[in-house]
């Protein structure tokens, strides 16, 4: 079916990507993709996939922690490639291949207009095709926006010492934007050309065949069979350049590094305030009590009880020390001051021996005679002596009701 | 003819001593009145008449061991008044230990003492209500020895407490709404008197408007939590927008709805909202809304005094964690719940503006190129397939 001729020769391959490439893509894609986690998570904190990602993470506090981390890490990629385009203009003068040109924009007329169906054949593309410089550039403005905005935000106190306060939303804002935009331009086009389109594994294996570069970069191709591509300089120039570019890297590379350092730990502002401090408020203030209804109602106090403790433990005879109490339990909340029902207050002896209105109710010596016993015994009275107390009350009469 | 004097002596006896049983039982009558030896139950407990027969007299009290008086006079009128008395409680339904006079021995070593005692049998007919009281802060500091701490009857007075519900739907009724903070006062008259200067407070107390919360809406009725835990503090904001992301409610009085959004996209927003959601007893040093408004002493943002939409007023609340801070740029830096407009943060807003243009643009043209691409290759295929 195929018309293609099949065995390329197996030799014929062409190194794209070197080493060196090649773990900066590994090192980026690796930071890159955490940083997206991570911010989007923080982006938008409320949904249901960024409380469980949190959660995952170990709280937010870690989550930060790790987007910052993500964030050093691919600022280091930056300084490395930085330093690596330098070696490659300067040192070994290689054509800077990346850079846009005008006939990128034609490329991508013509890319479009093939595909539309306007075009009779599709755009011959160099070492570097539009779409790859196109995410390229993409990727150096992305890395720019989020960088100055990043840093308003890691270090925002120095940022508003030059700027009005109001940068610091605005460069949260950009900075949820453009991530959206990145991960939205990987997913579009950078899966689509490299993955879907047809598996690219250059960026892996280092080389693409004779075949692949004919369809991708056939400039490309064409320029090495020509010995236009891949001139190296003189070992003797190389040499020379070298001398000069190393000091000039090495300061460089040790401002940069000093300028990360800063990035990162030039303020804690964001994750070290002091701890809240919490108002400290009197709870329990209760307003003056409900007032009671009046009552006169004498109160024991504890030292007659202890007395009358005494008295009943000691003497045979008995005393009001001993019936008062028993007075006071069941008979004062009627026949006591407050309310002397008929007239009756048993809350004191002399109330007691005093009586109410139809008479005494203790008649000393006789308790047959006192009606506070025939009340009681007789049972015709709502509230009720025990036998026990009864007898009490009783013998404390016979004996003459005394009071001491 | 002779009648036998024998005959008519036994005849006046049986005369005299029926005549005798009719007057014992004459006077028996009214005496058994008099002196009443049952007295009127309902079936076969006391009826409230029956106590309060006795237990409306002023001045019935008795002491107790600590000194004090117990009280034991009820207004009757009240009792019937109030939703027990509507609802035919009977006094012994709750006082389950007495069923007739006299009553069995009683003492008691205070006040306090009766209350813990008795507050218990609220439970027999409350019971959802009483379970959630052991869940609360009151029970807890109560099993932790603090006498003082609130029960059942010290927020509802049994003898006179009204209806606070719908009987049909349970709602809160407007007029019980009002009485609340006066509820809490009664032991807690320091917050009280915070709260009635407060935004909502003064709304309350002052205007008797039903809108703005009382202690309970926040707090809960009756499973009142620690207000001081890293958790409810970390729940705050939520607590907050229950009535400030309501539409209804809020544009009464031309409040935004939009505080909670505005307050979640910023840092500090941010930080407590995934706190609250992932782990909510752990304390964070991020504000929450009451850390800058305030809790019961809450005012109106453009209040000259304490409002924090005057710039000088917020400062303060900021440096209460940024000490260090003293700049207008600091300030600005937060945009007070606004969202981005032309007038208000105008680089926020044309920020937002031109990403929400570049974002559709770029990738909208990449898409251009990968679907015709897509498309392309796909007709490419098919004429592949058909040569």
């Amino acid at each position: 079916m195929s018309q293609r001729t099949p065995a390329a020769p197996q030799a014929q391959r062409y190194t794209r990507f070197n080493l060196a490439a090649r773990v900066q893509h590994v090192v980026m894609l690796v930071s890159f993709t955490t940083l997206g986690v991570t911010g989007l998570v923080q982006k938008f904190a409320l949904s249901t996939i960024s409380v469980f990602t949190v959660r995952v993470w170990g709280g937010i506090e870690n989550l930060r922690a790790t987007h910052h981390l993500a964030a050093t890490v691919l600022m280091l990629v930056v300084i490395y490639h930085l330093l690596e385009i330098g070696y490659k203009a300067f040192v070994l003068r290689t054509r800077l291949t990346m850079l846009p040109r005008f006939q990128d924009a034609k490329d991508a007329w013509k890319a479009l207009a093939y595909n539309l169906g306007l075009g009779k054949s599709r755009a011959q593309m160099g070492r570097y095709s539009f779409e790859e410089k196109a995410e390229y550039w993409a990727l150096v403005w992305g890395i720019v926006i989020m960088g100055l905005t990043g840093f308003m935000m890691w270090n925002p106190l120095s940022t508003i010492n030059l700027l009005p306060g109001e940068f610091i939303p605005a460069a949260k804002a950009a900075h949820g934007a453009e991530a959206i935009l990145a991960v939205l331009a990987i997913v579009v086009w950078h899966m689509y050309a490299v993955h879907l389109k047809g598996f690219n594994k250059s960026m892996w294996t280092g080389h693409l065949t004779a075949e692949e570069m004919l369809h991708e970069h056939p400039l490309e191709l064409a320029d090495i069979k020509a010995g236009v591509a891949g001139q190296t300089p003189s070992p003797v120039a190389v040499r020379r350049r070298r001398l000069i570019y190393y000091p000039v890297a090495g300061a460089a590379s040790i401002v940069l590094l000093f300028a990360v350092y800063g990035f990162v730990r030039g303020e804690e502002t964001a994750i070290t305030t002091v701890p809240p401090q919490l108002a400290t408020v009197p709870v329990f203030v209760p307003q003056t009590p409900t007032p009671l209804p009046p009552t006169t109602t004498p109160l024991p106090s504890p030292t007659s009880a202890a007395a009358s403790e005494a008295t009943i433990g000691g003497a045979a005879s008995s005393s009001w020390a001993e019936v008062g109490p028993i007075f006071a339990g069941r008979c004062i909340v009627c026949h006591g001051a407050a309310l002397a029902s008929s007239g009756l207050a048993l809350d004191t002896f002399d109330g007691a021996l005093k009586g109410g209105q139809s008479g005494s109710v203790i008649v000393a010596g006789e308790p047959a005679a006192s009606k506070l016993i025939v009340m009681q015994s007789s049972g015709g009275h709502p509230g009720r002596l025990s036998a026990e107390e009864l007898s009490i009350v009783s013998a404390w009469i016979e004996a003459g009701a005394l009071e001491k | 003819m002779t009648v036998r004097p024998s005959t008519r002596f036994r005849q006046a006896l049986i005369v005299l001593g029926l005549g005798l049983l009719v007057l014992v039982g004459i006077a028996a009558a009214p005496s058994a009145e008099a002196a009443p030896a049952v007295l009127p139950r309902a079936q076969d407990q006391p009826s409230n008449d029956y106590c309060i027969g006795c237990h409306a007299q002023q001045g019935l009290s008795r002491p107790l061991d600590d000194g004090s008086v117990l009280p034991l006079t009820i207004n009757g009128e009240r009792f019937r008044e109030s939703v027990h008395g509507e609802e035919d409680v009977a006094c012994v339904d709750c006082h389950t230990g007495i069923d007739a006079f006299p009553h069995p021995a009683f003492s008691a070593e205070s006040r306090r003492a009766v209350t813990l005692d008795l507050y218990t049998s609220c439970k027999d007919c409350h019971s959802e209500q009483y379970n959630n009281v052991l869940d609360s802060v009151h029970q807890k500091a109560l099993a932790g020895g603090n006498s003082n701490a609130a029960v059942c009857t010290d927020c509802h007075n049994p003898h006179e407490q009204r209806r606070l519900t719908d009987r049909q739907s349970g709602a809160l009724l407007p007029e019980a709404r009002l009485g609340i903070p006066q509820t809490c006062a009664r032991c807690h008259s320091a917050i009280y008197a915070t709260y009635k200067g407060s935004v909502h407070g003064a709304a309350l107390t002052g205007q008797g408007n039903p809108d703005v919360p009382t202690c309970i809406n926040c707090h809960g009725v009756h499973n009142i939590q620690n207000p001081t835990t890293a958790r409810f503090r970390n729940e705050t904001p939520q607590l907050c927008a229950k009535c400030h992301t309501d539409p209804a409610l809020m544009s009464k009085y031309g409040i935004t709805t939009e505080v909670l959004n505005t307050y979640v996209a910023d840092f500090h927003g941010t930080t407590v909202t995934l706190f609250e959601q992932v782990s909510p007893d752990t304390p964070t040093n991020k504000p929450v809304c009451t850390d800058c408004h305030g809790v019961h002493n809450i005012s109106l943002v453009d209040d000259p005094a304490t409002g924090i939409a005057i710039k000088e007023n917020l400062l303060v609340r900021c440096q209460r964690c940024h000490p260090t801070e003293t700049g207008e740029n600091f300030t600005d830096a937060w945009m007070s719940h606004y969202v981005a407009s032309p007038s208000r943060f105008p680089l926020v807003y044309y920020v937002n503006l031109f990403y929400r243009i570049f974002i559709p643009a770029v990738i909208g043209g990449m898409l251009v190129f990968v679907v015709s691409d897509i498309v392309r290759r796909r007709l490419e295929a098919r004429k592949g397939r058909a040569h």
